[in-house]
């Protein structure tokens, strides 16, 4: 069957299987930041924004999402000029391996679109989907909150 | 991916919805959220039929209750504002407890319903507030308890439209106990009182995953009217929710600690609600 998805601003007319997953067509079509890890709605690395909102793409039916928006890591920077949030998840140790960074990125996007100046205990909750075996959270904590801090104009890039 | 699945379907009725089940029950499948659907890894799922198609993701007030469309999610559900403001937040610190904020994007408050799942937390607290459910089935339209959908033989596959909801003055608390912050529950609780001068005038509890659905506990419910409400009040129900407690073993806990963790979470529930009342 044939879809269409609005993946980053650009549209894409797809061919899919009834039965294949979101992940799956994303990574076929070349966004490669949307990566596997549980399969079971457990991890949270292949989060991505649909309509604006944080979902797992390794157990979204791309068939249920025809013609909507998708958000990955690969439209979140500008040229060289990386995000705030990518920005801050370097400066303060938030990545190791890096395998669910992509994921976590853009639970923390979705988290400061709707709230500019999250908690301590709000970004906690925000993340608490995405799992990561590196860092004990703790970095990636400061990382939304030092990013938050840039978005409001508090804190220079 | 679900190799077997050659059928897609996005029906614009619930009767067509329905038909479309009825035409091959045995290789087709409703999708609401799909948490579950994905999940399954069924050889036996040929046909999809998604229920987002029929828009039932709206939340109005209507004749004094409130109406849910089954596939409003249960994050969209636990910040309505209507939601938030009826039932004093009860929902939206309960489901803060469903899952990840991504699950609770994409998981549905009828799909959370409808598999009759013995963990589900939103399923224990629809019945603490006494909730009922509109569904489609062979004979129509019919309102039925949340309870009363549990006890339908498991053959039948009703399609859920709608929840109604009425909070008619009941103080409701859920408590939960998991592995993990975002795990299925080993055990919850939910609790609901009508006070009446600072005594409990009618209770509701319920308790879920035991690993059975979750059910209500009348003999406890019973035990509870006319105890005033105060410091001692929780312990009570704690004894009484030990003393009644009916489940089971599985591999996530066996009968005994299950009835020592809902006991606790009973306690931890009547104080929440005592906190609420006084």
């Amino acid at each position: 069957m044939k879809i269409t998805l609005n993946v980053n601003g650009k549209l894409h007319d797809i061919d899919i299987d009834p039965g294949e997953y979101l992940l799956d067509v994303l990574r076929r079509i070349g966004y490669k930041s949307v990566r596997r890890s549980c399969n079971s709605a457990s991890c949270g690395t292949c989060t991505v924004l649909l309509n604006g909102k944080p979902i797992l793409s390794c157990s979204t039916f791309a068939a249920s999402v025809d013609g909507q928006s998708i958000e990955t890591v690969e439209g979140m920077s500008d040229g060289e000029k990386l995000h705030p949030i990518q920005e801050a998840i370097l400066e303060e140790g938030g990545a190791q391996c890096g395998y669910c960074i992509p994921g976590l990125i853009m639970t923390g996007e979705a988290l400061l679109r709707e709230n500019i100046d999250p908690s301590d205990e709000e970004i906690k909750l925000a993340l608490n989907g995405n799992i990561c075996r590196c860092t004990g959270y703790e970095p990636q904590n400061r990382a939304i909150k030092k990013a938050a801090q840039v978005m409001r104009g508090e804190l220079d890039e | 991916m679900l190799s077997n699945v050659n059928e897609y379907f996005r029906p614009k009725t619930v009767e067509e919805a329905y038909e479309l089940m009825q035409n091959d029950r045995d290789h087709s499948i409703f999708l609401s959220g799909g948490t579950i659907v994905a999940l399954m890894e069924s050889s036996r799922i040929e046909k999809i039929i998604d229920l987002k198609s029929l828009r039932l993701d709206t939340i109005s007030v209507t004749e004094g209750e409130i109406v849910v469309g089954a596939t409003t999610t249960i994050e969209s559900f636990r910040k309505d504002p209507v939601i938030r403001k009826e039932f004093d937040d009860f929902f939206y610190d309960a489901f803060s407890l469903v899952g990840s904020w991504q699950i609770r994007n994409m998981a549905t408050i009828g799909g959370s319903v409808a598999p009759k799942l013995g963990w589900s937390d939103v399923s224990t607290c629809l019945l603490t507030t006494g909730s009922s459910l509109m569904i489609y089935g062979v004979d129509g339209y019919q309102r039925m308890l949340v309870s009363d959908y549990f006890a339908l033989p498991t053959g039948e596959k009703p399609l859920i439209t709608h929840i109604m909801l009425k909070r008619d003055g009941w103080v409701s608390a859920f408590e939960k106990f998991s592995k993990t912050t975002f795990d299925i529950a080993t055990v919850n609780v939910g609790l609901s009182i009508i006070p009446e001068r600072n005594r409990i005038k009618v209770a509701r509890v319920v308790c879920g995953s035991r690993p059975q659905y979750p059910a209500r506990f009348e003999s406890v419910e019973t035990a509870m009217v006319d105890l005033e409400i105060n410091d001692v009040m929780p312990a009570i129900v704690r004894s009484l929710v030990y003393e009644s407690f009916t489940g089971g073993s599985n591999m996530t806990a066996s009968f005994e600690y299950r009835k020592h963790l809902a006991s606790v979470l009973a306690q931890r529930a009547a104080e929440k609600v005592k906190e609420m009342i006084t």
